[in-house]
């Protein structure tokens, strides 16, 4: 009896995934996986930075300025101590620094790029799904913004409503300052292709069928369409997490982004910048090879994402 | 086609001929304002005394010797100086100067709206004698008048009035924040504030010329990596600062030099006073421990100064006990310890103060106005975080910092301060004197301190002629301030400057550069 429930029971959900085309696709294409192993290798150490890192940089009382410039793997001349990837100016511990600096670079490149999506399918739905009027003033919009690099946006953004915080709370804010300015400067992709595939759906029979039975428009385009256009969506969300990360390093190198006290990748780019000339390539070597490991998978996997859910390159 | 173009651009700017000597140097901060009396600090007066001039100015040792004034003596029992005035100077517009000018300028430097104000604390009148003779009168006998006024620079009276520019305007900026006109060896040709400022020599200059420059420029450079790859490129014919950490490297390779003297300025905290409660932090709003001396004291006693020294200065700066550093006339050799780093007496101290569990506030700090100012500031930040006292650090450029000690709207600050006259006077009355608008006192006394027995002793150190009765005024301050921990004088902040190899220049101990002593060989 038991043996024939067994034979009958559906597949579990991992085991159906695991033998679906995609995954098949994915174990055979090597870059795939290898990234995937990068990208979730630095998430994670991301995530557990404070169970890995031997200390944390963002609590000022636990520096000492004497650990100072410490090389990798050196012991401190002052204090004896010694660190894996050397200390930076302010005697923090590079490799803990740059596991928290992580975080707040993928708190913020996966929230601008949420943001962004979840604003760019909104109008691109709504302009290809409902046209007229509303559709030419979202993709006009969208076109004049196209027109402009998207850091120089981020940094108009950026600019704007810092001058709008009062100066006490900009710290505080920077944050979230720095998601909104990203997020703002990115939804043209998504608002672009969602109303491109709405266009294509919408006089497709399935959606004549339910216009037929009356349901509404809202309904029809989150239940009938928005599924039927997500899988390109997926593909420029994983290239615009690479971009928005690098988005955000870039704003922080430039020193309008995360505050040097919780310094995020680009700041210790930036804090290791000034000591290129004098010597310490450390400060500014590991948080840089990082960063490019992390854009460079998470673009690798997006290259690949777009590659398998081609149906044309099958 | 426009490649071929741009390409003949090119090589036409590279191979063009190279027109005498132009000379370009780069520094951290833009001078705010062209005007010479509506900001003193240094960025601003060390380039303007390039453009304007004063009665007396400092030769390359520092020494006063005779400028716009030929001479000068005292009158009146002691009570005021008679400057005779050089005849057959121009300004750059080609007026002439003569005494209304400087009575202009006087009422103009110590206006109400004017930051140059303090200077003329003991200045009861000014009075014109002749077309080039001057009585300026004090309110008691003055003997150090003359090296305190080697700052206050004329301004052509008829000039400023037809530009709408008669009092200086700090906030809103006038014609004259964008427009000079002085009397001295260079005039501002171009002016881009932020980007670039040119300066062309002023043909009708009465002083003999030294230098053999035809053109110069000014351009602010904020990222000192930047800098120094400037100065490596020949981009830039020098630079000041050279950021500490590169000084061995730069002297090491065979293009540029590094020039490095001590400067006069004092790097310091200061703490707000006068406010009743906190402004930042977890504690806002809550009372300010910072009017208790034991806090403070605590402070001084919890900063690593020789850890800042060590490693972020990289042992190129001395440690301060007092507002002016050991080169000063009337330094304090009585009072020459600064406090002992001990987080231990820190904690006791303010335990006993009422705050055993330390506190949160608000640490304000200029991010491209001293030699890494950032990074003490961050420094400071950990080191108090460590016997409790938590701060918020807030780090900003110095055109947004001015203004913000000013509005009051900080619990702790970093200022740097250097004695415009090498006197240890000079401090009390601008940062220790308790503010007062009337009697043109304490006008950068932010922290607000205020002591009735400096406030005392200040116009009797000023009136001292006698050299032994003044300095022991001076300990006697001296002490004073470092028993109530009036502030906390870190470091005497160091001068290096990078130049290429056929730059030959003065540097002047106040970090003033100037640009007739330049030759490009």
């Amino acid at each position: 009896m038991s043996d024939q429930t067994s034979q009958s029971a559906p597949k579990s959900m991992f085991a159906r995934a695991w033998d679906s085309d995609f995954a098949y696709n994915f174990r055979r294409t090597p870059v795939a996986v290898g990234s995937a192993f990068v990208v979730a290798l630095l998430v994670l150490s991301a995530i557990f930075a404070p169970l890995i890192a031997p200390h944390n940089p963002f609590d000022p009382a636990s520096l000492d300025l004497m650990n100072g410039f410490t090389a990798p793997m050196a012991a401190n001349e002052f204090t004896g101590d010694v660190f894996w990837l050397g200390t930076d100016d302010q005697g923090r511990d590079v490799f803990s620094t740059i596991l928290y600096g992580m975080r707040i670079s993928l708190f913020v490149g996966f929230s601008a790029v949420l943001f962004a999506m979840v604003l760019g399918i909104t109008l691109g739905l709504i302009a290809g799904y409902v046209g007229g009027w509303i559709e030419t003033i979202i993709m006009r919009a969208a076109d004049v913004q196209l027109t402009f690099p998207a850091i120089l946006v981020a940094m108009l953004i950026f600019g704007v409503a810092k001058g709008i915080t009062p100066i006490e709370h900009q710290d505080k804010m920077a944050i979230w300052v720095l998601i909104l300015a990203i997020g703002l400067s990115d939804w043209v992709q998504f608002a672009r292709v969602v109303r491109g595939a709405t266009l294509v759906e919408k006089d497709k029979e399935y959606v004549q069928a339910a216009r037929m039975i009356g349901r509404g428009k809202g309904i029809i385009m989150l239940r009938h369409i928005l599924p039927n256009v997500l899988s390109p969506v997926l593909v420029i969300a994983t290239i615009s997490l690479a971009l928005a990360i690098i988005a955000e390093a870039t704003l922080s190198f430039l020193g309008v982004g995360a505050p040097p006290t919780q310094p995020s990748l680009g700041t210790l780019i930036r804090i290791g910048q000034g000591f290129l000339f004098s010597g310490e390539w450390w400060i500014i070597l590991f948080p840089s090879v990082t960063l490019l490991s992390l854009a460079l998978s998470v673009n690798l996997l997006g290259d690949w994402l777009r590659d398998a859910l081609n149906p044309r390159l099958q | 086609m426009k490649r071929a173009l741009s390409i003949l651009a090119v090589a036409s700017a590279m191979g063009g001929p190279v027109l005498a000597e132009e000379f370009t140097w780069a520094g951290t901060t833009d001078p705010q304002t062209l005007d010479p009396h509506a900001v003193n600090s240094a960025p601003v007066l060390g380039f303007l005394n390039n453009v304007y001039e004063g009665l007396v100015r400092r030769g390359k040792d520092m020494s006063i010797e005779p400028a716009l004034a030929t001479s000068w003596e005292p009158i009146g029992n002691g009570k005021g100086w008679r400057f005779l005035l050089r005849e057959g100077v121009t300004f750059h517009d080609g007026s002439s100067f003569d005494a209304e000018d400087v009575l202009f300028s006087y009422q103009r430097a110590s206006n109400e709206g004017s930051d140059t104000r303090s200077w003329f604390s003991p200045v009861s009148d000014v009075k014109v004698v002749d077309a080039y003779t001057v009585d300026i009168l004090t309110t008691a006998p003055n003997p150090i008048f003359p090296d305190s006024i080697a700052n206050w620079m004329m301004v052509d009276k008829g000039w400023a009035e037809a530009n709408e520019s008669a009092l200086p305007d700090k906030e809103n900026g006038n014609y004259a924040t964008l427009n000079a006109n002085g009397t001295g060896a260079f005039m501002v040709s171009e002016r881009e504030p932020g980007l670039r400022t040119e300066l062309v020599p002023h043909a009708g200059w009465w002083g003999e010329v030294e230098h053999n420059i035809t053109r110069a420029e000014f351009t602010p450079v904020q990222n000192p990596a930047t800098a120094v790859a400037a100065l490596l490129s020949g981009d830039v014919d020098m630079i000041n600062p050279v950021p500490i950490q590169d000084a061995e490297r730069l002297a090491g390779s065979g293009d540029v030099q590094v020039i490095r003297g001590i400067e006069a300025r004092v790097i310091m905290l200061g703490m707000a006073q006068e406010s009743d409660v906190l402004k930042y932090g977890d504690d806002e709003g809550k009372p300010n421990p910072f009017k208790d001396a034991r806090v403070r004291a605590a402070v001084s006693h919890a900063v690593n100064v020789p850890a800042i020294l060590k490693t972020i200065m990289r042992g190129n700066a001395e440690p301060a006990s007092q507002l002016v550093s050991p080169a000063m006339r009337g330094y304090s050799n009585a009072n020459a310890d600064r406090p002992v780093f001990d987080q231990a007496k820190a904690k006791a101290l303010l335990a006993e103060a009422g705050y055993p569990d330390g506190f949160s506030f608000g640490l304000k700090c200029p991010n491209n106005r001293y030699l890494n100012d950032e990074a003490v500031c961050q420094a400071v930040t950990s080191m108090l975080a460590q016997v409790g006292m938590v701060a918020q650090l807030d780090a900003m450029p110095v055109q947004n910092y001015w203004p913000e000690l000013r509005a009051d709207n900080y619990d702790m600050y970093l200022l740097g301060w250097s004695p415009g006259t090498f006197d240890a006077e000079h401090p009390i009355r601008f940062l220790a004197s308790t503010p007062n608008k009337e009697k043109k006192l304490g006008s950068w006394n932010f922290a607000g301190y205020s002591n009735a027995r400096i406030d005392a002793l200040l116009p009797m150190i000023q009136s001292e002629i006698d050299a032994t009765k003044r300095q022991d005024m001076l300990d006697e301050a001296a002490k004073i301030m470092q028993d109530e921990t009036a502030y906390v004088p870190m470091y005497v902040q160091p001068l290096v400057w990078g130049t290429g190899k056929n730059i030959s220049l003065t540097q002047r101990p106040d970090n003033f550069f100037i640009l007739r002593w330049v030759s490009v060989n």
